[in-house]
């Protein structure tokens, strides 16, 4: 037999032998550990080459032209008083009293005798005495609503 | 520092001099404090802000700031440390603030003519304008994908070379908390840098 013969008849016998397509077990667990492994490398060096990269780049500290100047206006400014802004700080400042004030007033105009009842005590001559309508509320009520009285004449 | 190197050695008045003066009365010795320390603030305010106005205004904000409470000043410690820490926790509040209109978007022309991890490689020149807004840039879009405290410690840490102690008497959080931060601006930095990475890659692909 010829050489060429045991080629051939070696490459038919290959060709006859059957493809074994099982893969190890856990092969592509492994593949994937690998390439997660590389990943990784590759992601941390790019993390350090950008630290580095960031850190070796020259800061910008060139300053705008007379910008202590423009501070030194901004503090004069500050410094010279605001009529307007006093004002406003007062008013801010007055809400909460006046909101206090308010809830106060209320709960004193609340505890006061009703309308209703004032009327019905005006039916009874035993009871209409001068304690019964107290004058403070009344005056209270009257000096609240006299801007209300006044819109009402105007129109 | 240089500008107190331009005085004459008669003229050379400390920081604490200075503050004591100014404190005293004397208003326009401030300018001469601004003076010495605005290249510096405005370096720091570039590293947080891109845009030249918003570092403008921090810087504004800074100085307006440290004459309110320059009488607040005790003098144990030195007047640089005292004036940094008031500036890095007017940067933070500036990028608190900004937060809510954010400028850094992972753009795609970051990607356009080279890779972006051969960018890295290359850091132009200072005569290389250009190439120095391009590349910082890239950083201030890296870092603005972090939060701002880490963010903050970051820069501190990674870009000044300052250790941690230091870092907690410039903000003046506890040691463990900048610990935990700076830990947790590189985790967010990584994170980042793998979006760009995946994001380089499906472009290329």
């Amino acid at each position: 037999m010829t050489a060429n013969e045991i080629e051939k008849k070696l490459l038919k016998l290959a060709k006859a032998v059957q493809n074994d397509n099982r893969a190890p077990v856990n092969f592509s667990a492994q593949v994937m550990t690998r390439v997660r492994e590389q990943h990784a490398l590759e992601t941390s060096s790019a993390d350090e080459r950008f630290l580095k990269f960031a850190r070796n780049l020259s800061g910008n500290e060139h300053v705008p032209y007379a910008f202590e100047k423009r501070i030194m206006a901004r503090i004069r400014e500050l410094l010279t008083p605001d009529p307007l802004a006093f004002w406003s700080r007062m008013l801010w400042r007055a809400v909460a009293p006046c909101f206090g004030v308010m809830i106060l007033a209320a709960l004193f105009s609340a505890k006061e005798p009703t309308a209703a009842f004032i009327d019905q005590a005006a039916f009874d001559p035993a009871e209409t005495t001068i304690e019964t309508v107290d004058p403070e509320s009344t005056d209270f009520e009257t000096v609240m609503l006299a801007s209300f009285d006044d819109l009402e004449y105007t129109w | 520092m240089q500008a107190t190197k331009n005085f004459s050695e008669t003229d050379v008045r400390t920081d604490e001099e200075l503050v004591r003066i100014v404190v005293g009365g004397d208003v326009d010795c401030f300018e001469e404090l601004i003076t010495r320390y605005q290249p510096r603030v405005f370096g720091m305010a570039r590293k947080y802000f891109r845009n030249e106005s918003d570092a403008e205004d921090v810087v504004q904000t800074i100085f307006t700031k440290t004459f309110q409470k320059l009488s607040s000043y005790k003098g144990t410690a030195p007047f640089e440390h005292w004036f940094m820490r008031l500036s890095v926790n007017a940067c933070y509040d500036a990028l608190r603030r900004k937060r809510n209109r954010p400028e850094h978007t992972i753009s795609d022309t970051l990607f356009d003519d080279e890779s972006w991890q051969d960018r890295l490689g290359n850091i132009p020149d200072a005569s290389d304008r250009e190439g120095l807004e391009e590349a910082r840039e890239l950083v201030y879009t890296v870092l603005g994908q972090i939060s701002d405290r880490a963010r903050i410690v970051l820069t501190l840490q990674e870009l000044e070379g300052r250790t941690i102690k230091e870092i907690t008497e410039i903000t003046g959080w506890s040691e463990s908390l900048v610990k935990v931060q700076a830990f947790r601006a590189r985790k967010e930095m990584r994170a980042a840098v793998e979006r760009f990475l995946s994001r380089e890659k499906r472009i290329v692909t």
